[in-house]
């Protein structure tokens, strides 16, 4: 159907008035996209910008002054105090840990299983290519109460791996959909060249595939080392000491009992903590928006 | 495909272990919640097999469920109208600049980043009163003072204020996606429609929205699902039944109240929400299409 018969014929030349009528209008419409752009990127960032600002306040500006106001004075006493208050170290340690724990096996699992549906093929590939996607949208809240009963019972409880089994498990489904996209646009050509040469499928998939796979790997582990950075429901409910606590877990103990928290502390942590995931946004976001973008489109 | 070097042994060495890995993390628990859902257990004394009565309690007989429920529809509707609406608005003013679209997009995305254990204290500060937070100033100075309150204590402002926080953090990773579908849209496509005269509205409404449909629903379904089992910034800022959600109300009846047979009934109620909307959403847009 032609884009003309819908919208009734091609428009007739407009005159000189109407041409500055529209340019006009359309200076003012620009303006007016301009204005709601700036305010909604200021309404997404400016609470953010007020965190870093508020964590160089002294506490004395923060408890009495204008939230608004540019702080007179500067201070970087807030991050010493947020170092002295929590192990900020030992929150990070253990984030790394989980973070590249769960990532490894997110990607490697991810890719071992869409190597098997895509690529070697099998009967009944389809259903467990099903089954595998039905854990998209299963919500982690039912794996919370017997997971907890599971790991008390075989003392699992209160360990990295405690964290880094559901973070996987419920994360590897997306992760074999996109390696599965990905492996459906490898000619067969490709492999078929390989197979003469006398390659098995173990060859095949580690001189072949895994190369080939590098961006999605990219992709998968940049997408889950965020959620998995700050996820926070499996480590409050499955760690309980402090030394194995995560960045969003040890944030916690910045709150005082009976409201007697030092804020301007507890932002600065929270500054501290978010530096790495922004400065890694920051360097990789061309890559990052690529692949979140690619992985959703292609859906 | 079929590679013709496989051996049955291969296929197994490569699937056994994501199989595993996501029956262990998965499945399993699914299964063992559904049993559990019949048991009533408080986890130390014998359980004991109640058949339906758990299901029937939650539906018939639990007031604070259906409270809880209710709030979580709101909460559904709030991060929709903020992720998906926002999304759409945002998505559609970038095609329509020149300038700056990446440095938007970043900053846009910015949010997505922080972990909602900092977005809680932040939105704990911009909700107070006193020190006086961002939010309650703002009001103050845009002559509104008189809608100055402790947004987080207040049975009626609770729920609204705790489920802003989730949609704005995730707005935009939607309209990065919808941004990303909208490029795709071919330019003949839209040049043509401009040479027809087509106005902004129509262009959107009659082009550019119907040709991204497929991955509008992709989007929904993301949407929809991930608002069902918000927890996070609920469970954090929130103690009071009139900000609970189902989600927290399952994690407090299992971990504080330590029912876990109960809680696994509520558990397998957010998985079935969550297919009955999968279902709803399919039925819905494929309508739509056929039309």
């Amino acid at each position: 159907m032609s884009i003309a018969r819908i919208f009734g014929g091609p428009r007739t030349a407009s005159s000189a008035a109407d041409e500055y009528h529209r340019r006009k209008r359309l200076s003012v419409h620009g303006a007016i996209r301009w204005v709601i752009i700036a305010i909604l990127v200021i309404i997404q960032v400016y609470p953010l910008l007020w965190l870093f600002i508020t964590s160089l306040r002294t506490e004395h500006d923060f408890a009495s002054g204008d939230p608004f106001g540019i702080p007179k004075q500067f201070t970087l006493e807030n991050y010493a105090r947020a170092f002295e208050a929590g192990d900020l170290g030992v929150y990070i340690r253990n984030s790394l840990i989980v973070t590249f724990g769960a990532s490894f096996f997110i990607v490697l699992m991810g890719m071992m299983a869409a190597y098997a549906i895509n690529v070697l093929g099998f009967r009944g590939s389809k259903i467990v290519s099903g089954i595998f996607l039905l854990g998209i949208i299963v919500p982690v809240q039912i794996a919370l109460v017997p997971l907890f009963i599971d790991y008390s019972q075989i003392n699992l409880l209160d360990t990295y791996a405690s964290m880094i089994i559901p973070l996987a498990g419920f994360a590897v489904p997306m992760s074999v959909f996109l390696f599965s996209s990905f492996y459906n646009y490898i000619p067969k050509e490709t492999y078929e060249a390989a197979s003469l040469d006398g390659a098995g499928p173990y060859r095949i998939f580690w001189q072949i595939t895994l190369p080939l796979s590098l961006n999605t790997i990219v992709t998968v582990v940049l997408v889950n080392s965020i959620f998995i950075w700050n996820e926070f429901i499996f480590a409050n409910t499955f760690v309980l000491s402090d030394g194995l606590k995560t960045i969003p877990l040890g944030l916690q103990n910045y709150i005082g009992a009976m409201g007697n928290t030092d804020w301007t502390a507890t932002f600065a942590a929270v500054c501290v903590t978010i530096t790495p995931l922004m400065l890694i946004f920051m360097v990789l976001n061309k890559a990052m928006i690529q692949g979140l973008e690619g992985g959703a489109t292609k859906g | 495909m079929m590679l013709p070097s496989r051996s049955k042994k291969s296929v197994l060495i490569f699937l056994v272990p994501p199989l595993l890995f996501y029956g262990a993390g998965v499945l399993l628990p699914v299964v063992q919640s559904l049993v559990l859902s019949f048991f009533s257990w408080d986890g130390i004394s014998d359980m004991k097999f109640v058949g339906f009565s758990n299901y029937v309690q939650m539906l018939s007989n639990d007031s604070v469920f259906w409270q809880a429920f209710g709030n979580s529809m709101i909460y559904l509707v709030i991060c929709l109208t903020l992720q998906l609406g926002g999304a759409l608005l945002v998505a559609t003013l970038l095609l329509q600049i020149t300038k700056g679209r990446d440095l938007i997009k970043t900053l846009y995305l910015l949010p997505a980043v922080i972990s909602t254990v900092a977005i809680g204290f932040l939105f704990q500060r911009i909700y107070s009163v006193d020190p006086v937070g961002l939010l309650n100033r703002l009001l103050d100075v845009v002559g509104l003072s008189g809608l100055q309150q402790a947004w987080l204590s207040n049975p009626s402002t609770i729920l609204a204020a705790v489920s802003f926080p989730e949609g704005w953090r995730f707005s935009g990773l939607y309209m990065l996606i919808i941004y990303a579908a909208f490029m795709a849209v071919p330019t003949e496509l839209e040049e043509a429609a401009k040479l027809d005269g087509v106005n902004n509205w129509q262009m959107f409404s009659k082009i550019r929205f119907p040709y991204i449909r497929p991955v509008w629903i992709t989007t929904t379904i993301m949407a929809v699902t991930y608002a069902l089992r918000g927890f996070d910034i609920p469970y954090l800022l929130s103690n009071s039944r009139y900000g609970q959600l189902v989600t927290t109300y399952m994690y407090r009846t299992a971990f504080t109240n330590t029912n876990y047979g109960y809680a696994s009934a509520m558990a397998v109620f957010i998985v079935i929400e969550c297919l009955v909307a999968v279902g709803l959403i399919f039925v819905f847009m494929k309508r739509k299409v056929d039309e």
